[in-house]
């Protein structure tokens, strides 16, 4: 059958996923009616939205990055400034101290000083001063502290960044160092988005100095970072091995949940300190090259068995077949030899002395994928004594846009990319893989949160399936002779993830508060780093004087786990109206 | 299945876990980067012992077993944990055995009361939220449950320092609804600071040193640990040598209390939170069973229909959350400890983090996990006996 013979087939396949499209749209539009009758829902939603939106646009909202004077260098203030901690919406943010010595000053010009900017590094390199512009001045203090008059200070009518000192001070040799702390109009603070009058520190400084707006705003990056990491690698590793204790039962059931029960005996947060501690000492998160093997033995596991279960088993069952046992021998010497070169990989390029070079191991785990393929196709023709042709009518096929199992080949290609691009992007040195390259304290309580949480997504989801399981269609499946892995992903999966939804959106939440409890004790953000949980134990230092320190930051946990719990709150309205009444 | 053989059956299932939380701890011991024999010997590692040759680090490394095989160190670690001896902090230069008795009690007393407060606010709340079903005050409450899971625990605990803790000297604002007579809750500590409390730790109650016997005979000597409890059984001429301004029992009773307040209501809105979920979830499922439509039938009151009939059957899923509200609240006993300063298991895990100490780590994991299962085989017990229909499985 030829490509324009389908064309009826095709005109069907159209129609169904026409119609696929058309439930899709209705469902989604369904589950909004029933999700937005819930006022609290609808709030989650706003809360979790706009701390996404404020994750997402930190840059343009924030008056400056958060580890000013700390890390970057990119944007450092003059030396002279005095950092002090000020209140939320307190004038003083737009105050500075500047010394001025009086002995430099007299060689230089008459009396005048220049109210001088942060220094700043431009674009190409170089040092530039901003002039600022001094709305007032409220203090002038000598050496040792002692209150000077102001009035022997006077701002230059025609240019407000100059102050002249009056000659009475000048003259005075027993003040040769003076303090003047002065108001300026700060553009460095400036929100763009507020409107005037509003545009002071609205969160206050710490001790730094530092804006904590922005830190707070920076810091929902980093929350939301974690709680996404965190809650897909668990949701992952839980359904894989939830859904191998659920499908297979028995003694794997047993063993899997026996060791789900260990985890459940010890408190998750004591657990993560104790896994965070035992990863003190790891740099890098690397694999060991035989690790990344282990994905392709697996593959060929299961190839060989399917191919064993769909040739050998038929052929038993029917006694006039010409199939002899010692021909699946061959395939199956051929296949392992066929591998073995595979895995002689690693030593071929000390053998050809290439090197290190990444892309030829690539070439060649692709020439050797390639050829496994192509020894398999043969075999088959082999076997059923269907004659090879057409390979070029194929290709053409595959190239034809309309043709929909184009986007099967697009699968496959997608499928390599992907592969392609997380090979070269993992640093690879000594035969090991890097999966994580700088594994700094805060991968360091991912991992251990992931670590703690998979018991818990394992239960669910092995619950679903033993539920899911006993139903008709996958009896059904069963009945036809699917493949296991068929089964879960296309059969039990799609009909369990319901309430996967719903525990992932809460847990979320949860992931972001225990990783800021973590910070919080010290083992998690490094210091200085604008991490909620971090600035919370920051601001303790300072803490039942200078309260919003603490305060504000917390606030930020507290409105995005609450927005992620109202959120999936109401999604379990959606997904299982039993629990709603 | 008699009540005594579900009982015995329920303790068999916990052995295999708790080996394997014991393999577990080990397995972490020996991630931890950290030498603890280099830690014990300090400066001394490097001289040579006379008699046998070997370097002080050597000496070390065979008293701690450290040159033999994993499985075998594992065997003698557990042999030793059946004994008693739970190896030797190197940061408290103590046995890691009595590092965990002295904190287990400060975290499970605060733990303890923590449920206490948590669960008459939790099921009330709960209670209420139910009857209610829907209107304005089911709204509030069950955006208050989800509010209070959601708040961070270190944070909760330093805003209720500012707010109800300690006011004029820090500078904070306080009000006086828990009025001690300061007008405010103490917010560091166990106890006043000026008062030495008599327990194990103190000086006092070593009857060699000071000649006093801070308990009657018949107590456990230096007391539980369990300081609400201990304050009572204080004898008179302990209570006459620790503070003047604690001389009675009651008076020390207060001053435990009213340092106690703080952390575990922290403690108990977390938790308050999640029970009043669950109680609200299952007073509704209760009050659709024919049993409550049959009692309303009868004609019975309203009010006697939900207390009589339909709480009672709705309370006995509650129990089953209760074990797992303990371990809760022991996970956030980690952060509510550091903040109260209070030297329970939290603190002691965080400082032996930051020391490698990996004996107290181990220790306190394993207590941890012990408690967690005897709470909940306690709760399981309970549940078989008040339900009849779990024994049947």
């Amino acid at each position: 059958m030829t490509w324009k013979d389908g064309e009826e087939e095709r005109a069907e396949s159209r129609r169904r996923l026409s119609e696929r499209l058309y439930q899709t749209r209705f469902d989604l539009v369904r589950t909004w009616k029933i999700y937005r009758r819930s006022l609290l829902a609808i709030v989650g939603l706003f809360m979790v939205l706009s701390v996404c939106t404020i994750a997402i646009f930190a840059d343009d909202i924030a008056v400056e990055h958060p580890g000013r004077d700390i890390q970057d260098t990119r944007d450092v203030w003059s030396i002279d400034y005095e950092p002090q901690r000020k209140e939320p919406f307190s004038e003083e943010c737009d105050m500075r101290e500047q010394k001025v010595s009086l002995t430099e000053l007299r060689r230089w010009d008459e009396n005048g000083t220049l109210a001088l900017s942060p220094t700043r590094i431009a674009e190409d390199s170089s040092f530039y001063q901003d002039t600022l512009v001094v709305t007032d001045y409220r203090a002038l203090v000598d050496r040792q502290g002692y209150p000077l008059p102001l009035d022997l200070l006077y701002l230059e009518p025609s240019n407000n960044s100059y102050f002249w000192i009056s000659d009475e001070l000048m003259e005075n040799n027993s003040v040769n160092q003076i303090t003047i702390t002065y108001m300026f109009d700060n553009e460095e603070m400036h929100h763009w988005w507020l409107p005037d009058g509003w545009d002071v520190c609205i969160f206050g400084t710490n001790e730094e100095g530092q804006d904590m707006f922005s830190k707070i705003l920076y810091g929902s990056r980093v929350s939301l970072q974690i709680g996404f990491t965190v809650a897909t690698l668990t949701v992952i590793i839980g359904t894989i091995i939830g859904s191998i204790s659920g499908y297979f039962g028995g003694r794997v059931d047993e063993v899997i949940m026996r060791i789900t029960d260990i985890f459940f005996a010890v408190p998750g947060l004591i657990l993560a300190l104790a896994f965070v501690a035992a990863l003190q000492a790891v740099e890098d998160f690397t694999l060991p090259l035989w690790f990344a093997l282990l994905i392709p033995i697996g593959f060929l596991a299961v190839f060989v068995r399917s191919q064993i279960d769909t040739t050998l088993l038929p052929k038993s069952i029917a006694p006039n077949s010409s199939s002899d046992s010692s021909y699946v021998f061959v395939r199956a010497i051929l296949i392992f030899g066929i591998f073995f070169v595979f895995l002689a990989l690693g030593p071929w390029e000390y053998i050809f002395e290439i090197g290190e070079s990444r892309t030829w191991r690539l070439a060649a785990t692709i020439f050797a994928l390639c050829f496994i393929g192509f020894i398999l196709v043969l075999d088959r023709h082999l076997i059923d004594m269907i004659p090879i042709k057409g390979i070029g009518m194929r290709a053409k096929d595959a190239l034809d846009w309309r043709n929909p199992y184009r986007y099967l080949t697009f699968r496959t290609i997608m499928i390599f990319l992907a592969a392609t691009i997380i090979f070269l992007w993992s640093g690879n040195d000594e035969g090991n893989i890097t999966v994580i390259e700088n594994f700094d304290r805060l991968w360091k309580i991912q991992i251990a949160l992931v670590f703690t949480g998979w018991p818990g997504y394992a239960r669910l989801i092995r619950g679903q399936v033993l539920y899911v399981k006993e139903m008709t269609f996958v009896e059904a499946a069963r009945s036809v002779g699917a493949p296991s892995g068929r089964i879960m992903f296309r059969h039990i999966l799609p009909n369990a993830w319901a309430p996967l939804l719903v525990a992932f959106t809460l847990d979320i939440g949860g992931t972001i508060l225990s990783a800021s409890g973590l910070s919080f004790i010290g083992l998690g953000a490094e210091p200085g780093a604008a991490e909620w949980g971090k600035l919370v134990s920051d601001g303790r230092a300072f803490f039942p004087q200078d309260n919003w320190l603490v305060f504000y930051p917390g606030m930020a946990i507290l409105v995005t786990t609450l927005g992620f719990n109202l959120l999936g709150d109401g999604l379990r309205d959606v997904v299982d109206p039993k629990n709603r009444r | 299945m008699k009540t005594s053989e579900f009982i015995v059956r329920r303790i068999l299932l916990l052995i295999p876990v708790m080996i394997g939380v014991t393999v577990f701890t080990f397995m972490i011991a020996q991630i931890i980067p950290s030498n603890p024999a280099a830690i014990l010997c300090g400066e001394r590692c490097g001289l040579v012992d006379p008699v046998t040759g070997k370097t002080m680090l050597e000496l070390q490394i065979e008293r701690l077993g450290l040159d033999k095989p994993v499985t075998e160190q594992f065997t003698i670690y557990l042999q030793n944990l059946l004994e008693g001896d739970w190896g030797e902090s190197t940061s408290y230069n103590r046995p890691t055995a009595e590092v965990v008795r002295d904190a287990a009690p400060v975290t499970l007393e605060m733990t303890l009361f923590a449920l206490l407060i948590a669960y008459p606010i939790g099921i009330t709340l709960g209670i209420l939220s139910a009857v209610k079903q829907d209107q304005t005050f089911d709204q509030i409450s069950r955006f208050l449950a989800i509010a209070f899971v959601s708040l961070p625990i270190f944070w909760l605990a330093m805003m209720l320092q500012l707010y109800l803790g300690t006011g004029s000297d820090v500078g904070g604002i306080c009000d006086p609804i828990f009025g001690t007579e300061g007008g405010c809750l103490p917010i560091y500590g166990r106890h006043d600071a000026a008062l030495t409390y008599p327990d194990r730790t103190s000086a006092l109650c070593d009857t060699a040193i000071s000649g006093i016997a801070c308990y009657p005979s018949w107590y456990p000597s230096g007391g539980t640990g369990f300081h609400l409890v201990d304050s009572w059984f204080v004898t008179d001429e302990a209570l006459d040598s620790i503070h003047p301004d604690y001389a009675s029992n009651s008076l020390l009773f207060n001053d435990t209390l009213s340092h106690l307040i703080l952390p575990s209501l922290t403690l108990g809105i977390a938790s308050a939170g999640s029970l009043l979920r669950y109680m609200r979830a299952s007073l509704l499922e209760v009050m659709n069973e024919d049993y409550v439509r049959t009692a309303r039938a009868k004609g019975l009151s309203e009010s006697r229909v939900i207390i009589v009939h339909a709480c009672r059957n709705a309370l006995i899923p509650i129990l089953t959350i209760l074990g797992f509200s303990i371990g809760g609240a022991i996970g956030g006993a980690v952060l509510t400890e550091s903040i109260f300063a209070f030297y329970g298991m939290g603190n002691v895990a965080v400082d032996a983090i930051i020391n490698l100490d990996y004996s107290v780590l181990m220790g306190v994991t394993l207590i941890t996990a012990v408690i967690f299962l005897l709470s909940n085989l306690v709760v399981d017990i309970l549940y078989g006996v008040v339900d009849p229909r779990v024994r049947l499985e």
